[in-house]
């Protein structure tokens, strides 16, 4: 077990009636996490759909007969955290960000809203699906993506990495330091540990 | 802080600004360079009188990359418990005085997107040291500053000459009002506000703003109480085993250092909490005046910050 507190905390997704504005993104099952909040705002503050975006990717969540601001599907996850930072562009104080699904995505979407100086008590975050990591190297600085193994190749210089539970937010990685340094080649049995 | 800590200066200048408000420019008596300090920080002045000796805190508002002195603005207050009006009355070109080091409980996020300053009255003050350490960033700010009227507003020169247009100036006279719903309402995310003034301006914009759904993260405020008078009473000190008086027009915090007991403070005015002490025991109600302790704290009746807090009580014994 891992004592680095830097590894992220996820809370399954409440709506916060304290804000004007919800903005809410959504990957694969983070979509149904996203349904169970518009519903909650539906029941305790209906008004605020009206001020409700919703942007979502891979998923056929339907959202429809919801009086909601937005609902976006987009066909990529690029393009949908483009979208999002086109849509923080032009938001407003007052606004809550909600984000559900893989926890890379997770992390991706969060180094955007921090660019944005979003902090702590205007963020809710539910981590569904996927616990794949993204693995940035100290060496070559490059990002591997999708990581589910104790132990990874660097997609930038070949290294071996370990993968450890620091996490850099700024980033939205954790850190990959080279497996095999003191005797080269002699490795740790490689596991799936991040499914 | 305690006495020992403090710095020695001297009163360099003394311009009358407004009717009520004193300009003063304090050099050290050394003629060395002061310490650092960022917009927005505090210094305690101690007043030393022939009756009794006042700790006031008063926040800096000479640029914070000036350090041969340091500038602040006093408001004479008409319920005075003595400070202001020693200022006010006592305090000539060349008077010495003791200051604590200055101590910022009133920064600016490093990171906001924006900067939307408030003040009201002598609010002003820690804003023009703040607006010197914005002016050299790429970050928008505007400052808006309500007033009484023409003649009360203090150090408008020199923020008309510094920051033109960026300042937005209401007098009451005039009817003239800050427009709190449309400001709050139309902020860019990622957008700080900071208001410092009366009570009654703090509470509009905090009001205000969480109205419109902004966080506390970005919502900034300060606010120095004067410790109001009240009933006299007595306090047991549990380490120090002795009995000290609090006489009607004295805080609790200046009748235990007049007793000579040492508490450690930092602002005096019930904001910082590092003047908290612990109630041991207590036989009537404890009359909290601060901003640090939450509701429920003061419900508890465990702790007491003594630099504006009093008590109306048969005994009360502290953790001194």
């Amino acid at each position: 077990m891992s004592v680095n507190k830097s590894k992220p905390v996820y809370t399954p997704l409440r709506a916060d009636t304290s804000g004007r504005f919800h903005l809410m993104l959504g990957l694969a099952e983070g979509a149904a996490a996203l349904h169970r909040v518009v519903d909650e705002l539906h029941a305790v503050a209906p008004d605020s759909l009206g001020r409700t975006r919703v942007l979502l990717s891979h998923t056929a969540e339907p959202f429809q007969g919801l009086e909601l601001a937005a609902v976006h599907v987009f066909e990529s996850t690029t393009a949908l955290l483009a979208d999002f930072r086109a849509t923080l562009e032009r938001s407003l104080m007052g606004t809550r960000l909600y984000v559900a699904g893989p926890e890379n995505f997770i992390g991706r979407a969060l180094q955007i809203a921090l660019s944005f100086n979003l902090n702590k008590d205007e963020i809710r975050t539910e981590h569904c699906g996927t616990h794949a990591r993204r693995v940035h190297c100290v060496h070559c600085r490059a990002t591997t993506e999708d990581v589910r193994t104790n132990i990874v190749r660097c997609s930038g210089c070949c290294r071996w990495l370990a993968v450890r539970d620091h996490y850099s937010r700024r980033l939205a990685a954790y850190m990959g330091v080279m497996a095999d340094a003191e005797a080269a080649g002699e490795l740790p049995p490689v596991q799936e540990v991040y499914p | 802080m305690n006495d020992a800590q403090t710095l020695a200066v001297q009163v360099a200048a003394i311009e009358q600004v407004t009717p009520l408000i004193k300009h003063f420019t304090l050099k050290s008596v050394d003629g060395g360079p002061l310490p650092a300090f960022s917009g927005g920080s505090h210094i305690i002045v101690v007043m030393r009188g022939n009756l009794r000796t006042h700790r006031n805190p008063y926040s800096l508002l000479s640029a914070p990359h000036r350090l041969d002195a340091y500038e602040i603005g006093v408001r004479r207050m008409e319920e005075s418990r003595g400070g202001s009006h020693f200022m006010h009355d006592e305090v000539k070109v060349g008077t010495r005085l003791e200051i604590a080091h200055p101590v910022n409980l009133f920064g600016l996020d490093k990171i906001a997107r924006k900067h939307l300053l408030i003040a009201g009255g002598i609010g002003i003050t820690p804003f023009l040291a703040q607006i010197e350490d914005l002016r050299g960033t790429s970050v928008p700010y505007e400052l808006h500053y309500a007033v009484r009227s023409a003649e009360h507003a203090a150090f408008l020169p020199r923020l008309r000459e510094r920051e033109g247009e960026r300042v937005h100036v209401y007098y009451d006279s005039e009817d003239q009002a800050i427009d709190f719903a449309g400001l709050l309402s139309e902020q860019p995310l990622g957008t700080h506000v900071y208001v410092c003034g009366p009570a009654g301006l703090i509470k509009r914009v905090v009001d205000t703003a969480h109205a419109y759904g902004w966080p506390d993260s970005h919502i900034h405020w300060e606010q120095f109480s004067a410790p109001p008078v009240g009933d006299a009473f007595d306090v047991f000190l549990s380490r120090t085993n002795i009995t000290v008086h609090v006489p009607h027009d004295r805080s609790l915090l200046e009748s235990i250092e007049a007793a000579g007991v040492e508490v450690p403070y930092l602002c005096r005015g019930g904001v910082c909490g590092f003047c908290q002490t612990a109630v041991l025991e207590l036989d009537g109600e404890l009359l909290h005046n601060d901003h640090f302790l939450s509701d429920a704290e003061k419900a508890r009746a465990k702790s007491i910050m003594p630099c504006v807090s009093r008590a109306r009580c048969k005994s009360l014994v502290l953790d001194l």
